[in-house]
């Protein structure tokens, strides 16, 4: 079913596969007024990781995108509750300079949580190019961190043209280029060729058959990290896709587990460390 | 568990979009790479040429694949674009075609009593199915009012939009009891479940929108979906051959 691979047999047996980790770097938690999501907080995130075999969901809490009374205060939180098996970035809103300073100056103290900043340009109207974000940028740049860019091939605020200005400028940081460019799959394509600190995120490229295909061809699948935008999404529908691709199990691996592996080894946080964690497969709290 | 898609596409877009899936052999060899048993197939000629063109290119692919049954599209006959209704409906028989699209927002009609009430009438009448994407041509509101208009219409609400239009999705299902929605961009998570637990899993077709996206990714999502077995096998094939027997040509 699915395809004729034999880690599709297995995912399609089991709904996951212990040789086949799930590491899912772009997911979301909480409500957003405009969706209906059932599976929006921890707990019943917890569930579905557990159905598909993901270790490690890292997440930008919808609250802290779009109610700037509140912060990054709930990630904080959701990952104290659930260490082993979540880990949040750090959302930077360029409308409240303050509170940015605030996150950054309390970064540190929160190693157990953070593994790096998010950044949607698009949701906040300042292109990520804007000198308000630039302490955030300098701050990843100084630390080697994961940056998580919401980015689209249209966008004023995101799109590839301003995404290369940043790789350029801040050479430390590790991109990780949410949704790829959206529909503008060669400019994803030229990117990832031209900077090695960009990662193609496949939230999105999930969605079109063929734009898989593309990425393994024409980038390689040690650039292409997963994604879902849960709980937006069911992560089952995005494996499905990557096991109906017409790409070999390896570049499976590399997607769903090796290449996030290696990049949070890179940043110094695999194995994750936190204090009181009970290890990647074990839920506290759950 | 057999699955029978309700959203496949047949055709080479206007836009020359990745992996468009030109012949009736091309798709059938992908529905078995997939595990697809069988497919309601309409052709993307009918939504970017006009139907009339997309409904003969849809009926010389299929007329000898009994895997795939025809989706014709319609618009309103007012000026004679097509033949009178009776003959219509004769000549959807004849070609195995067991449902019908309209885009009234693509081919600037209204889908309602006074623009198109004989056939959604006589669609009524006969319980052949209509199916309207809200991707391509129709809108939430379109469809309110055409419901409110003929509350009986079987009607098959497709790519229904990023995840958690349940606010829109749900009141139309709990309203009207022929109206049932595909999973093609039905993808947010628990939505199977929560769908089939307040609404039924009678209401839920599997679709993929293949060629656009693989069949698997809903196929998986339905295999583990924390629902009986029963409900897997409808919403994957049962719903949709249930509904298109009972369509009376």
């Amino acid at each position: 079913m699915m395809g004729p691979s034999q880690l599709a047999a297995e995912f399609w047996r089991a709904g996951k596969s212990a040789a086949c980790p799930i590491y899912d770097l772009h997911g979301h938690m909480g409500p957003k007024g405009t969706l209906f999501m059932p599976r929006a907080e921890a707990p019943e995130m917890m569930r579905t990781m557990d159905g598909c075999g993901m270790r490690l969901l890292v997440f930008s809490h919808h609250l802290a995108l779009r109610s700037p009374d509140i912060g990054n205060a709930p990630a904080v939180e959701a990952v104290r509750r659930y260490p082993g098996r979540l880990r949040a970035y750090c959302v930077i809103n360029p409308h409240y300079p303050q509170q940015v300073e605030a996150d950054l100056a309390s970064f540190a103290a929160h190693s157990d949580v953070y593994l790096g900043l998010k950044l949607h340009a698009d949701w906040h109207g300042v292109p990520i190019t804007d000198a308000r974000y630039q302490p955030a940028c300098e701050y990843a740049d100084r630390h080697g961190l994961l940056l998580l860019v919401h980015t689209r091939g249209d966008s004023a605020y995101s799109g590839p043209q301003l995404v290369r200005q940043m790789a350029e400028r801040y050479p430390q940081v590790r991109f990780i280029l949410g949704h790829s460019f959206m529909y503008d799959w060669d400019a994803a394509v030229r990117v990832a060729r031209d900077f090695s600190n960009a990662y193609l995120d496949l939230c999105g490229p999930f969605f079109y058959r063929g734009v898989l295909e593309k990425f393994v061809g024409e980038v390689g699948s040690d650039r292409l990290l997963f994604g879902t935008d849960m709980p937006w999404f069911d992560p089952h529908q995005a494996i499905g896709a990557l096991m109906s691709a017409d790409i070999g199990d390896d570049d499976r691996h590399n997607i769903c587990h090796r290449n996030a592996e290696k990049l949070l080894r890179s940043i110094g946080c695999l194995p994750l460390s936190a204090p009181g964690a009970q290890g990647i497969d074990a839920p506290a709290g759950s | 568990m057999g699955f029978f898609d309700c959203n496949v596409q047949l055709g080479l877009p206007i836009e020359g979009r990745l992996a468009p899936v030109a012949t009736p052999r091309e798709l059938l060899l992908e529905m078995d790479r997939a595990g697809v048993e069988r497919a309601l197939v309409w052709h993307c000629a009918q939504l970017e040429a006009a139907p009339q063109v997309g409904n003969q290119l849809l009926s010389e692919a299929i007329a000898q694949e009994p895997r795939l049954v025809g989706c014709w599209a319609v618009m309103p006959d007012h000026d004679e674009e097509f033949p009178p209704l009776g003959t219509f409906l004769a000549r959807m028989k004849e070609a195995r075609v067991a449902a019908l699209r309209a885009f009234p927002g693509r081919h600037d009609f209204l889908l309602n009593a006074v623009s198109t009430g004989e056939l959604l009438s006589a669609m009524t009448a006969r319980r052949i199915p209509l199916i309207l994407s809200l991707e391509r041509g129709a809108d939430w509101r379109t469809i309110y009012e055409l419901l409110g208009e003929f509350p009986d219409l079987v009607c098959i609400l497709c790519d229904v939009g990023w995840p958690g239009q349940d606010r829109m999705v749900r009141p139309l299902l709990r309203r009207y009891p022929h109206v049932y929605v595909d999973t093609a961009n039905y993808t947010v998570d628990g939505g199977v479940e929560s769908l089939v637990s307040h609404c039924g899993a009678h209401r839920l077709l599997f679709g993929s929108d293949f060629p656009d996206s693989y069949f698997g990714g809903m196929m998986l999502a339905i295999q583990h979906a924390d629902v009986p077995a029963e409900a897997k096998a409808a919403i994957a094939g049962g719903n949709l051959a249930r509904i298109l027997g009972e369509a009376a040509l």
